[in-house]
């Protein structure tokens, strides 16, 4: 487990050291609509640029200014002050606006600081529908993202060499969702906050070596018998980009709750899911990233995500829900609105909070709302009882 | 003996409430210190002093606040939302929606018959909306904050804040003082703001039945009356006990529930 918390907790570990040594290159990415593949398949580290570990904000707020989300922000600040040295190249992508900047305020900084643009920089576009022209213009970004690799990296990305990546990937996905199903029995074995490690994780580390790592933990938990869940809430996070595992802690460390699920940017809602192995890959990866329509960048598609949360409560178990969004994150924000609106109706508790990302998240005040949702959750889970109990006794009566 | 106790440790201020079977005996609020023990200890002594006994003869006690954390004689740790639903409930029996404005922050909450929460909201990581901003213009106006609520009712044209960002305002507020504008009309500018603040948050929650609004801004009038008017709906006024004290009366009351248990 601790590979997993020791590349969860850290933007360079000792993989990516290893990594470089051997010559390889290092490519940046910003979202999870960035098929990580396509690098994989070039023998290049497809690593997903995080904020983590950001202790200050004077590059950020230089160049984003105050009133957009903390994440892009962390991620420049981060360039700026070196912690991506390791990076041969970045790609970014407009999973939202603010994510879109980052392309040319990240631009911007590297005229005024020496050395922080990677000498790869590319800007993949997504589009936000996936039906007719949207896909067919996906798989288009996807072949000039491949075209474009090959020619800076000189490689040569074959079609076989793409569909050998997804069948790797896919192992990971596979054992990801074994791991998911332990998290729906009635005694969960496992913690939210290690599991999202690992999660996180398999977006930063060589995707052999985490394949295999993964292979012992899932076999290693199944043989698990300790619940530890007994006696506790189960809850779903979800919401805004998070890869803070800090976040998982707070929740999980108040010692009320356990975390049975997440939906997020950085979580199983993309790996859960297998790409197709048969067929044209180029076609199945854009299937499997823009068709899925899980975020709320994507248009008109709020229903099929309402449902594919209601699903994995019930399937999860998850007795209530805490949502966050980042401040000035628009998306989440209004998605989480709708979310609580339509839980709520019909009886599930939700949270909903507004915060800061990463090293300004103000654990006082989260504390206190977690804390006092999960009381709530106390008492309607003591109402729900007693209401059965008496219930049990007409019936007998 | 049946006897408890309850601690509120806030930003602002930190209360201590001692119950002897359901009844108060004993209370004291004062202004919090910079470390939460201390401000802990100094309720507490001022609140036994009120009750008459000595520490040895609370049976169980639970802390609540900001700083409840680092209160080292607490049995329990509760919520301050919890505490002040519960608290409310047996300030108003009948009350079903609860606004309490702390020092650094404000929560809305739907209670049920028990004082138990139900949906509840919260303020944004901003002073506005909290006490500490109401303190923050008393001291710029060099006004009692007592006194504060009471200027709406003398304004006759209040000043409009272009801002309720507590620094933005606060330099408002020096500005309209410069140029010489009345007291009262800049007093009751500022409990505008304010109420307009907490009436989003209470909006949002779509308010039912009874509202009965607790902390130590439920005191200052002009906020109050001016919230009534921005949610179109009466906020009842408790008189069974100052509603500073709510979350701690909640806390009290839940150590006795847990005695009872």
């Amino acid at each position: 487990m601790n590979v997993f918390h020791d590349a969860a907790n850290q933007v360079e570990f000792d993989s990516i050291t290893q990594w470089k040594k051997e010559g390889k290159p290092v490519v940046g990415y910003t979202c999870s609509y960035a098929p990580a593949e396509i690098f994989h398949a070039a023998d290049i580290l497809p690593y997903r640029l995080r904020g983590i570990e950001t202790d200050g904000m004077e590059v950020g707020d230089t160049y984003f200014g105050p009133f957009i989300c903390s994440f892009p922000k962390c991620i420049l600040q981060l360039a700026g002050k070196g912690k991506f040295s390791f990076l041969d190249g970045a790609i970014i992508t407009p999973g939202c606006d603010g994510m879109r900047r980052l392309d040319e305020c990240w631009r911007k900084a590297g005229e005024d600081i020496n050395g922080i643009v990677p000498d790869y920089f590319y800007y993949f576009d997504v589009p936000h529908k996936s039906e007719n022209h949207g896909m067919a213009w996906y798989v288009e970004e996807i072949k000039e993202l491949i075209r474009s690799i090959e020619s800076h990296f000189k490689v040569k990305i074959t079609n076989d060499k793409i569909s050998a990546a997804i069948s790797e990937f896919n192992k990971g996905r596979r054992l990801l969702a074994e791991i998911e199903n332990l998290r729906t029995r009635d005694d969960v074995v496992v913690s939210g906050t290690d599991v999202f490690a690992a999660t996180v994780a398999g977006t930063v580390m060589p995707r052999d070596e985490y394949t295999k790592e993964l292979k012992k933990w899932a076999t290693a938990l199944k043989k698990r018998k300790t619940s530890l869940s007994k006696d506790k809430h189960r809850v779903m996070l979800v919401g805004s980009i998070s890869d803070e595992i800090d976040l998982f802690e707070l929740i999980e460390n108040t010692g009320k709750a356990i975390i049975v699920g997440e939906n997020l940017c950085f979580g199983i809602r993309y790996e859960g899911n297998e790409i197709k192995e048969d067929g044209d890959p180029v076609a199945a990866l854009a299937e499997h990233y823009l068709g899925a329509s899980v975020c709320p960048r994507m248009y008109g598609k709020y229903k099929e995500r309402l449902a594919m949360l209601k699903e994995r409560i019930v399937r999860s178990q998850a007795q209530g829900v805490i949502m966050q969004n980042i401040r000035f994150c628009d998306l989440h924000g209004a998605e989480n609105a709708l979310f609580e609106r339509d839980l709520e109706a019909m009886g599930i508790p939700c949270l909903r909070i507004e915060r800061e990302y990463g090293p300004h998240i103000d654990i006082g005040r989260m504390k206190m709302r977690i804390n006092a949702f999960l009381e709530r959750m106390e008492s309607s889970e003591k109402r729900a009882a007693a209401s059965a109990m008496s219930a049990e006794v007409s019936v007998s009566a | 003996m049946n006897i408890v106790a309850g601690f509120d440790v806030g930003s602002l201020t930190s209360k201590a409430v001692i119950m002897k079977n359901g009844k108060i005996i004993g209370s004291h609020i004062i202004k919090s210190k910079p470390r939460p023990k201390d401000s802990a200890d100094a309720a507490l002594a001022g609140a036994l002093a009120d009750a008459g006994i000595s520490r040895e003869d609370i049976k169980y006690c639970i802390g609540t606040g900001y700083g409840r954390e680092k209160i080292e004689f607490v049995d329990e740790l509760v919520s301050e939302i919890k505490c002040h639903g519960k608290g409310a409930r047996w300030m108003m029996p009948t009350a079903e929606t609860v606004i309490d404005i702390g020092g650094q922050d404000c929560k809305t909450m739907r209670i049920d018959k028990d004082g138990n929460i139900g949906r509840f909201s919260t303020n944004d990581k901003c002073a506005s909306g909290t006490g500490r901003f109401l303190e923050v213009m008393a001291k710029v106006l060099n006004v009692d904050i007592d006194e504060l609520g009471k200027l709406s009712a003398k304004a006759k044209d209040p000043i409009t804040l272009a801002s309720t960002c507590t620094v933005w305002a606060q330099a408002d507020v020096i500005k309209y003082i410069n140029s010489g504008v009345p007291i009262e009309d800049i007093g009751a500018g500022i409990n505008t703001a304010m109420a307009g603040r907490v009436a989003i948050l209470v909006n949002a929650l779509k308010p039912e039945g009874d509202i009965l609004m607790t902390g130590g801004v439920a005191k200052n009038i002009g906020v109050v009356s001016t919230l009534e008017k921005l949610i179109g709906k009466r906020i009842k006024r408790a008189r069974k006990a100052d509603p500073q004290i709510a979350g701690a009366i909640g806390a009290a009351l839940l150590s006795m529930e847990k005695m009872a248990s």
